[in-house]
């Protein structure tokens, strides 16, 4: 089993959450080794060396994103993407509550790397007791001497500051993010310009997932050449891949990227007793689906692009031949209408008008045409928002749609359905 | 439980040492991001957000009315209106329904005799269909006042109304400053088609449909834009000053 402990070592076995537990485990060296023997372009260089892909959902090279940064002589911010809410995923929640020093070090030893003074750390609003554990930390810190005024003897200071959201998934999109840091309604801006060109405050600022900036101390102890050499060429490294559904251990587990599908299913116990596995969301749920046939592929960035779909926030679905698919596209739909900010009209409308037309197909009011329909309007208001987020209705409706139209027909072909008027 | 009276200065004076620790944390000049933590205080001391809260946080930001107004409308998580001492949100997103999510809600809606956002009339529970936690390895999940709950069935969901009703539940109620209506959402769930919360539609109450709105309309087409109150920034922050004391200064360095 490729079961790996580098961001998750040591959770379940030690409270890490206490900064001394953190400290004997060698917390903080790589910051201290940072800060006073290397140049900010020495961090960053090692995290475009090591081939890190950014772990939030995008897969976007970390260190290129950093290269953006225009040298203008403006203040730069770093902001760490904690609003965690992708459906299926339930990672950063986990380093935030488990692991909260080896996040902020990789926070501020991002921060350094860009050349920022000030980093900022959204905390999605549910995560109440993750923000609280956050803030001990951050104070802890702060006490030890890893933020604040001239850290040890440089000249480096660094300001953290840590703020709830409120409940909006879109806020995880770096620029509506940006927008409620500011105090203003998380709704997507249109881009460009880049958040590194023209971010928080309208100055270059970098936006990274608390996952991808948790592996920064490992890049700095172990070196660029571990992490590139494990996994595929073009995407390298460990992931903590979020597995949930139908398997009889679901969890978070940390696995080499390019694992096969089928190992990631036994990591998490298998299927349940007397049960197939039928289908697999492999990216969260913006992510289409692969089925049994798939179970061989390997999971990282680029296989699962290849086949259709997208590695994502590395949360991983599985579903076994009980599963009603209508019910669970009726759950994934309303999400993202419900979550819909409202700003562009196909996704506003679109969501709504598809969450309503599966209502009146699970409930066997459905007409044969609302079949083709779901297809139909999920693909047209796809490709033509300002954000992601009205495109990520498309890619599992669809796929379980035409996988599972069966299923989907069935409904329609119910009784009810004769009552209602052609 | 009955709500706690209301003394809205006392619960401005326990607020505004956090709110001045919170407008320092941003580079000066920027207390509007101090807005989203400064509602959080003021949910946390009433168990909602009050128009006069927003008015007093548009105060102390040097913001109008109307751009508090705006960001508090855009999140889930304010209530705008007063909740019950419990608020109870199951997930209803994918990994939790295809656990078995579907019968623990119909069960908490038979429970508490009310569906999606709504109250029970003792005030005491309200009810949310929420979506993803971030906790599917523990389906179905919830959050109880945002505290989490995992492996939900019914008996554990009966177990824990019990415990509420009974006032031994391990998670504290909410505070309660004013009576709970039948609903906190300003617009019924299904009603609307927008994200953010508070859209008002053509028909509803205060919505252009209606007899206020058709005057409303008249009165702007038929009478010139009465001039002298057109809000400006400074006119607007300057009344709020005027009201409820002048803006919170951040005199912190970075």
């Amino acid at each position: 089993m490729p079961v790996v402990k580098v961001l998750t070592e040591g959770i379940g076995e030690f409270d890490l959450r206490d900064i001394a537990v953190y400290r004997e485990r060698g917390g903080y060296v790589q910051l201290q080794r940072a800060l006073t023997e290397m140049k900010p372009a020495d961090v960053a260089d090692i995290t475009m060396k090591s081939g890190l892909r950014g772990r939030g959902g995008a897969g976007f090279p970390t260190g290129r994103k950093w290269s953006f940064l225009p040298n203008n002589g403006r203040p730069r911010y770093m902001v760490c993407n904690c609003d965690e809410a992708e459906p299926g995923t339930f990672k950063d929640h986990m380093l935030l509550e488990e692991t909260p020093h080896q996040v902020l070090e990789g926070i501020l030893l991002g921060t350094y790397a860009i050349g920022s003074n000030h980093a900022f750390v959204y905390v999605r609003g549910e995560f109440d007791r993750g923000y609280r554990i956050l803030m001990k930390a951050l104070a802890d810190a702060r006490a030890a001497g890893f933020v604040g005024e001239r850290l040890f003897g440089t000249d480096y200071s660094v300001e953290v500051t840590v703020q709830r959201g409120a409940g909006a998934y879109i806020c995880g999109e770096e620029t509506a993010l940006i927008n409620s840091l500011e105090g203003r309604r998380g709704e997507p801006r249109l881009k460009p310009p880049f958040p590194a060109v023209k971010g928080l405050y309208g100055e270059p600022t970098v936006v990274n997932n608390v996952e991808t900036l948790a592996t920064l101390p490992h890049l700095l102890k172990n070196g660029p050449e571990w992490f590139a050499s494990v996994g595929p060429a073009r995407s390298p490294g460990y992931k903590i891949v979020s597995i949930s559904g139908h398997v009889n251990a679901p969890g978070n587990y940390e696995v080499p990227l390019g694992t096969p599908l089928r190992e990631l299913l036994e990591l998490a116990g298998g299927p349940r007793a007397g049960r197939r596995i039928v289908a697999i969301q492999p990216g969260g749920g913006s992510s289409a689906c692969l089925f049994e046939e798939h179970l061989e592929l390997g999971y990282d960035f680029d296989t699962m692009a290849a086949n259709g779909t997208m590695l994502g926030s590395g949360a991983v679905v599985f579903f076994d031949d009980s599963t009603n698919f209508v019910e669970a596209a009726l759950a994934l739909v309303r999400f993202y209408a419900h979550e819909s900010c409202g700003q562009c009209t196909p996704c506003r409308e679109g969501g709504h008008w598809l969450e309503v037309t599966l209502e009146r197909i699970l409930n066997g009011g459905g007409l044969d045409s609302d079949i083709d329909m779901l297809i139909a309007v999920s693909h047209q208001m796809t490709g033509i928002n300002l954000c992601p987020l009205g495109d990520s209705i498309e890619p599992f409706l669809a796929s379980v749609v035409k996988r599972f139209e069966t299923q989907f027909r069935s409904y329609v072909r119910s009784p009810q359905r004769e009552a209602i008027p052609a | 439980m009955s709500p706690t009276p209301r003394d809205f200065a006392a619960v401005v004076a326990q607020v505004e040492p956090e709110a001045r620790r919170l407008i320092a944390r941003y580079p000066a000049g920027r207390g509007r991001s101090a807005l989203i933590p400064i509602l959080h205080e003021f949910q946390n001391v009433e168990g909602w957000v009050s128009p006069e809260a927003l008015a007093q946080c548009a105060a102390w930001i040097g913001e109008p009315l109307a751009v508090v107004e705006s960001t508090a409308s855009f999140y889930t998580l304010f209530h705008r209106r007063p909740v019950g001492r419990y608020m109870l949100q199951p997930c209803r997103n994918l990994s939790c329904v295809i656990n078995g999510a579907g019968g623990v809600m119909r069960h908490f809606r038979e429970q508490l005799g009310i569906g999606h956002l709504q109250t029970t009339s003792d005030g005491l529970f309200s009810y949310e269909e929420a979506e993803c936690l971030a906790a599917c390895d523990r389906a179905p999940c919830m959050q109880v006042n945002l505290q989490f709950v995992y492996d939900l069935t019914n008996e554990k969901v009966d177990m824990m109304l019990a415990q509420m009703r009974a006032g031994t539940y391990e998670v504290p109620p909410l505070p309660q400053s004013a009576a709970p209506a039948a609903t906190w959402n300003v617009t019924a769930d299904g009603k609307k088609s927008a994200g953010a919360q508070g859209v008002s539609m053509p028909n509803d109450p205060g919505g252009l449909g209606d007899a206020s709105g058709v005057r409303m309309i008249e009165r702007l087409t038929k009478e010139p834009y009465p001039i002298e109150v057109r809000p400006t920034k400074e006119r607007l922050v300057a009344d709020g000053a005027a009201r409820l004391g002048a803006p919170l200064q951040n005199t912190s360095e970075h």
